[in-house]
């Protein structure tokens, strides 16, 4: 296979940034995410996918240890495989809860990403059912949720690029070795495990983290955008409605798969408590993007156009100029909170 | 409950599809509203929204507002504030799924509890094309879905996304059925006018076989 991090004759002035950083004995996460905040380049799929890892806790990011540290990593991931995985898969799905949950997850593996070609390959909708599975049993206070089968897709992808050392949109399933996807399959259930530990809430029962992130949405857009909040309100639309999926899928689906993954690099590099709150704040100036027009629109065509953002062109340029103004706009709020505050 | 909004149509319902989930909810409502399945099937999450306006045979139009739910117990409370008003449900089950239809009591609680208390329910037997072509797939009798409806006041039919069987009628009946019931509430009340004829029929509905020709 051509090798994607060698095709360039020179590599990018960001790409060498990340190179220098990654190439240290010892890697400062700080710098890493610094760096990682205004994307990874996307001619190196290696890069990205070390940098995440390395974030997310599964790579050390002292060297040495590195092989070490992997290795204990998948014989933890195997051990639990063995014993969440083995004993259900062995006898068919029955009654029972576990049963129920690896049904449900069955149910969603075929409907999940099916704009990209890889999750219609069995080996991955295989390996992606583990994974939901063995997090969903990890996790019983939110069990299974639909929507999860959707965060965990651009783990598998950008591992598995990596892997491959392609680009993701050229990923040949059948070019990879059980032990490649042994080794993708680890990583991304503990890149997930970590990544969804700051928003676990979303999925628990009355799903309250949700709740609140639409409320501070609601109060972000009554400040600074009155009109639009107003227009809102008169037309009877609902915040919980307009906004949901947003929060719950991590405008997975709003976006075209690579300006997810554009997106996903911000939230990774976001500081140690989380990306939740700035999710928040992606989401009003995503929102206040389309103001002009929803201004303009009655109940049932906004209804009809949130649900169906015209994004489909998007590309990185669009999220780069959203995550800069979701940055200000966070940052004059937690300077001074009532600052804006019209009453 | 019908309320003239704008010019283009008469009556506005707003109608609920439940059911537990993958028992075929959004196809059904694709291949109502576009006349096509899904290009890129996804899991509901949280509520969807279509519309489609339909003729009435004495003249007029009924729009029809629907909400597609996610079906999946976790998004309960989320799902069920849009219950809120509906005047009619398509309560949908898996024919080839026991389970999926012995939910069925609890969705039609929770939806006389949160929706309008005359709530109009449509219960749909799905992918009856699974059966037709493999007998031994069925897990639900239509006798014994009858009964059920029966029992509790509802209707019943069974439908196929995938062939189209009985798609149209099932959303269509429903909304003639909230028609029909509304009007008959509004001569018991006398408050309509007195010109208004009993037995209207939503235009282009036969039970059985619509090919689903909708240019929409
Ligand atoms: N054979 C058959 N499969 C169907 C039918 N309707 C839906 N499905 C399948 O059932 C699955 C779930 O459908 P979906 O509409 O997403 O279900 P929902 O969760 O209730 O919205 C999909 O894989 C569909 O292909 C049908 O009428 N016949
Ligand atoms: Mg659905």
């Amino acid at each position: 296979m051509q090798s994607a991090s060698s095709t360039g004759t020179q590599r990018s002035a960001k790409a060498q940034k990340f190179h220098r950083l990654l190439s240290l004995p010892t890697v400062d996460l700080a710098a890493l995410r610094e760096l990682l905040w205004s994307g990874a380049p996307e001619e190196d799929p290696k890069v990205r996918a070390q940098s995440w890892q390395m974030l997310l806790g599964y790579l050390p990011p002292v060297q040495d240890r590195q092989p070490s540290g992997l290795q204990k990593k998948r014989e933890e991931y195997e051990e639990l495989r063995r014993r969440h995985y083995l004993p259900v898969e062995a006898e068919a799905p029955s009654g029972d809860v576990d049963g129920a949950i690896l049904r449900q997850i069955r149910l969603d593996i075929p409907r999940t990403s099916p704009g990209l070609p890889i999750f219609g390959h069995q080996r991955i909708q295989q390996l992606l059912e583990r994974i939901l599975f063995i997090w969903s049993l990890r996790h019983p206070a939110s069990g299974y949720v639909q929507g999860i089968n959707d965060l965990a897709t651009p783990f598998v992808v950008v591992l598995l690029a990596s892997e491959l050392d392609c680009l993701p949109e050229e990923i040949n399933v059948d070019a990879a070795s059980d032990d490649t996807l042994d080794a993708v399959e680890a990583g991304a259930y503990w890149c997930l495990t970590k990544f969804l530990s700051d928003i676990q809430d979303h999925y628990t029962s009355g799903q309250p983290g949700i709740q609140q992130m639409v409320a501070k949405l609601r109060e972000i857009v009554h400040r600074i955008d009155q009109k639009l909040y107003d227009h809102l309100e008169e037309q009877g639309l609902d915040f919980l409605q307009l906004s949901f999926r947003w929060m719950n899928c991590l405008l997975l689906r709003e976006f075209p798969f690579p300006c997810v993954i554009r997106l996903w690099d911000t939230y990774i590099a976001e500081p140690l408590e989380g990306f939740s709150s700035f999710h928040v704040y992606v989401c009003a100036v995503f929102l206040i993007y389309w103001s002009p027009q929803l201004k303009q629109m009655d109940y049932q065509q906004l209804m009809l156009f949130m649900q169906k953002l015209p994004t489909g062109k998007w590309r990185n340029q669009e999220i780069e100029t959203l995550l800069a103004e979701a940055f200000v706009l966070k940052s004059l709020f937690h300077s001074s909170p009532n600052h804006l505050n019209p009453r | 409950m019908a309320a003239v909004h704008e010019d283009d149509y008469d009556y506005l319902y707003k109608v609920v599809l439940v059911g537990d989930a993958t028992v075929g909810k959004t196809h059904l409502l694709s291949r109502y509203i576009k006349g096509s399945l899904p290009k890129n099937p996804t899991a509901t999450i949280g509520v969807e929204f279509a519309t489609r306006t339909v003729p009435l045979a004495v003249g007029g139009t009924v729009k029809a507002q629907i909400w597609d739910t996610a079906g999946q117990e976790r998004y309960r409370a989320i799902t069920s504030a849009h219950y809120r008003r509906a005047v009619g449900a398509l309560l949908v089950y898996d024919i080839t799924r026991e389970g999926t239809f012995k939910s069925c009591t609890k969705w039609m609680e929770e939806l006389r509890q949160s929706a309008e208390p005359d709530i109009v329910i449509m219960l749909v037997g799905n992918k009856v094309d699974l059966v037709e072509k493999d007998p031994s797939l069925r897990q639900v009798y239509f006798d014994a879905a009858h009964e059920f409806a029966k029992l509790h006041g509802l209707i019943f039919e069974e439908a196929s996304a995938v062939t189209s069987h009985n798609v149209k009628y099932i959303f269509e009946h429903l909304l003639q059925e909230i028609y029909d019931q509304t009007s008959k509430r509004r001569e018991q009340q006398s408050i309509d006018n007195s010109n208004m004829v009993g037995g209207i029929q939503v235009a282009a509905i036969g039970p059985k076989n619509d090919s689903c020709d909708n240019s929409c």
